[in-house]
């Protein structure tokens, strides 16, 4: 057995909105006991009582979390400064939380410690990990490695970043009844876990291809030697680079390439921060997206995962979207959690929220990956 | 129990009201938040419809020139198709008055053999020979006649096979490719290119004649559009004389005779019995890295202004791999020599 039940509240209340979405939870677990959950919540929150508050009902329970930028569920739907969280109840899966912490300091070690904590409560192997680490004080590129070096290459990785509305000043990570920034919280699920999964964009390259000459990580200082900000002004006038319009960095030689999201920029140096790594002497284009080609790509990635459920029925669903696309699809953020309930026949709980990046593998589960200005899908059940 | 239920629909109202007012304040956010992203949108896409009519514009005048090329091209090929039957129709006529010349040339020995005999029996039946047959003799020098009439014979026969020679190669050379491909004897289209080129491997006033080593492997004819595969021997082997003549810059002729010119051609099977390979290698300047990137682009030369069309390796790269399904490749070390390798299917 492996059950999910979602509770959802946009009571900008913390107390009232947590003991909402908890009623929910309760009534659909109908007496089941929840072993572990996932807490995703708008940045103006009490995030401290919610947890609390959580604790005291599901005593025991493996809870981690963070902030978001719009939260997913198949109570509320697409919803801003909102609260949603997902239990999930299984006799034969095992659930257990981890957190490192100081991630900016030592990637490596925080990473370590988190799969650590999590691993020593079972002698299960891991079979999936969920993350939702913080997005402002390390590259989203070194998390990953960090989890992919502890875990070992077999374990898949999905999640996404914390975020905090687009102020990038602040996001918190929810560990328990903590709330932490700088963190990188997991639950690792052990077990006869089934899954699958769908990732895809919609962004595409557009205007001159451009050669990346000074980078340091996720710092780049020049294109075609000159300052990276003048590249981005080149394009967007005088306005600020931001995550709508990321660069495509195409592999070595071939027409493939992948996203990377400015997050920060100095204007006297004309350098600019993104979210993840840029590898030097890379081709680079800045690309762009509509509306439409956002929807077909969420469209596209659940239906992928749908399609790919190794089991009969799946028992849960997860979304992480980024930032970007509900900031250019506006009012028509909703159509993203909408097109992907019309496929669906019969009621699945489905929860998420809207990241400062995304991780998943791209094909193969051993090759994980982080990404900008996607939308992953994750279905989770057992046979 | 009514001021039960008055109480929770006032908690209700409160909640729905504080639902609202949050709403409405990030409503006014994403509202400022999407104007910001369309101007961006407004902005980039601006940048790349001027960009998209630059590169119209370039491409307008690169397609102007294409189309003046493509006309300069096909006079060019007029001029060269007319010239190749033009060389090929000279060779020929060339063949007929040289052949009466060759063929007369073993009879005039023959009679200038049975006079210079009939005169020996002379001067020995008439040993006092009159005063004027005397004087005449010394004045036609008879004796110095008598020694350089058969070097004057070997030489014209000299002249004449070469001549035979370079009318034979020039008409290997100049031949009309059908559209199918035909049998042809790779050796033979080497060895005609090089009697073209003789001019230019012959020892000049600055260095000594060009060492070409043959080694040729044993195979069968093969088969290929002949006129086309003596382009790619001419290209190359006309690179090969220009990359050795550039290597001789600032040596003198005793320099370059110590460490000669030399072209090495090697043909072979290749181990698959599949492919002929022809290798055709110089000890000249050699490619740097950068240029050997370049080097089979269309256009590209390192050649003075009216030296290189930078046609010449691009058109044998065409030829060898397009036409015929082979491959052309360069092996190169700066300051030691070039090698290209041509491979061409067989079956």
């Amino acid at each position: 057995m492996f059950k999910a039940v979602v509770g959802h509240s946009n009571d900008p209340d913390s107390l009232s909105a947590v003991e909402d979405v908890i009623q929910q939870c309760i009534t659909s677990l109908a007496g089941d006991i929840p072993q572990a959950g996932i807490l995703f919540a708008a940045i103006d929150f009490e995030h401290s009582l919610i947890l609390q508050q959580i604790h005291q009902v599901f005593s025991g329970i493996e809870l981690i979390g963070g902030t978001t930028d719009g939260e997913i569920s198949s109570v509320l739907e697409f919803q801003q400064d909102s609260i949603t969280l997902m239990l999930f109840c299984s006799d034969e899966v095992e659930i257990y939380a981890g957190v490192g912490r100081h991630i900016s300091a030592d990637t490596i070690t925080a990473t370590k410690q988190a799969v650590e904590q999590a691993k020593a409560k079972t002698t299960t192997a891991p079979s999936l990990c969920l993350t939702h680490p913080e997005s402002l004080t390390t590259s989203g590129v070194s998390i990953l490695n960090g989890l992919k070096l502890a875990l070992g290459q077999n374990v898949p990785i999905f999640g996404g970043l914390a975020a905090d509305q687009s102020k990038y000043q602040n996001t918190y990570q929810f560990f328990q009844t903590e709330v932490l920034s700088d963190s990188v919280p997991i639950l690792l699920f052990c077990g006869k876990i089934l899954f699958s999964h769908g990732i895809a964009s919609g962004w595409h390259p557009i205007g001159q291809i451009s050669k990346v000459t000074k980078v340091d990580k996720n710092i780049l200082y020049e294109i075609d030697g000159k300052p990276a900000l003048d590249f981005y002004h080149h394009y967007l006038g005088l306005l600020p680079p931001s995550m709508e319009y990321p660069l495509a960095v195409f592999e070595q030689d071939t027409d493939n390439f992948y996203i990377r999201a400015p997050i920060a920029y100095e204007p006297e140096s004309g350098s600019i921060t993104f979210f993840a790594d840029i590898p030097d002497q890379a081709m680079i284009q800045i690309s762009e997206a509509g509306y439409e080609d956002i929807l077909a790509a969420s469209k596209a990635s659940f239906m992928n995962a749908l399609n790919n459920y190794p089991g009969k029925e799946p028992s849960a669903v997860l979304f992480f979207s980024c930032v970007a696309r509900r900031q250019i699809l506006g009012t028509r953020a909703q159509e993203e959690y909408e097109n992907t309930k019309i496929c669906l026949d019969n009621y699945l709980p489905i929860c998420g929220f809207y990241s400062n990046g995304e991780i998943a593998p791209i094909d193969l589960m051993n090759q994980t990956q982080f990404h900008n200005e996607t939308f992953v899908t994750l279905i989770l059940g057992v046979q | 129990m009514e001021s039960f239920d008055c109480e929770k629909e006032i908690q209700q109202l409160r909640k729905t009201n504080r639902i609202i007012k949050k709403q409405l304040e990030r409503s006014e956010a994403d509202r400022m938040r999407l104007e910001d992203i369309n101007k961006k949108k407004e902005s980039l896409l601006k940048q790349v419809i001027y960009e998209l009519q630059e590169y119209q514009n370039k491409l307008e005048e690169r397609s102007q020139e294409l189309e003046l090329m493509v006309f300069n091209l096909q006079m060019m090929e007029n001029k060269m198709s007319t010239l190749g039957s033009l060389v090929a129709d000279v060779a020929h006529e060339i063949n007929n008055p040289i052949g009466f010349i060759a063929g007369n040339l073993t009879p005039i020995q023959e009679y200038i053999d049975k006079l210079l005999s009939l005169l020996d029996i002379y001067q020995q039946t008439y040993s006092q020979s009159s005063e004027e047959i005397q004087k005449k003799s010394n004045s036609i020098d008879l004796e110095f006649i008598r020694e350089d009439l058969p070097q004057l014979i070997s030489s014209i026969k000299e002249g004449t096979d070469r001549i035979s020679n370079l009318s034979k190669s020039l008409r290997t050379f100049s031949r009309a490719d059908t559209e199918q491909k035909v049998l042809f004897n790779i050796h033979e289209g080497i060895n005609s290119t090089l009697v073209i080129l003789k001019h230019r491997l012959q020892a000049n006033k600055n260095r000594p004649a060009i060492q070409v080593i043959k080694d040729y492997g044993e195979f069968s004819l093969v088969e290929c559009f002949p006129g086309q595969i003596n382009q790619v021997f001419m290209n190359l082997l006309a690179n090969a004389i220009d990359a050795l003549e550039e290597s001789n810059s600032g040596l003198t002729f005793d320099e370059i005779k110590g460490n000669p010119n030399q072209i090495t051609i090697h043909t072979s099977l290749s181990e698959d019995k599949n492919h002929v390979l022809i290798r055709i290698k110089d000890n000249g300047i050699g490619i740097s890295t950068e240029i050997k990137e370049k080097i089979f682009n269309h256009l590209f030369t390192t050649k003075a202004v009216g030296k290189g069309t930078g046609l010449g390796l691009s058109i044998a790269h065409q030829i060898i791999v397009q036409k015929h399904k082979g491959t052309l490749e360069v092996n190169s070390v700066l300051e030691e020599g070039s090698e290209f390798i041509i491979t061409i299917p067989i079956y």
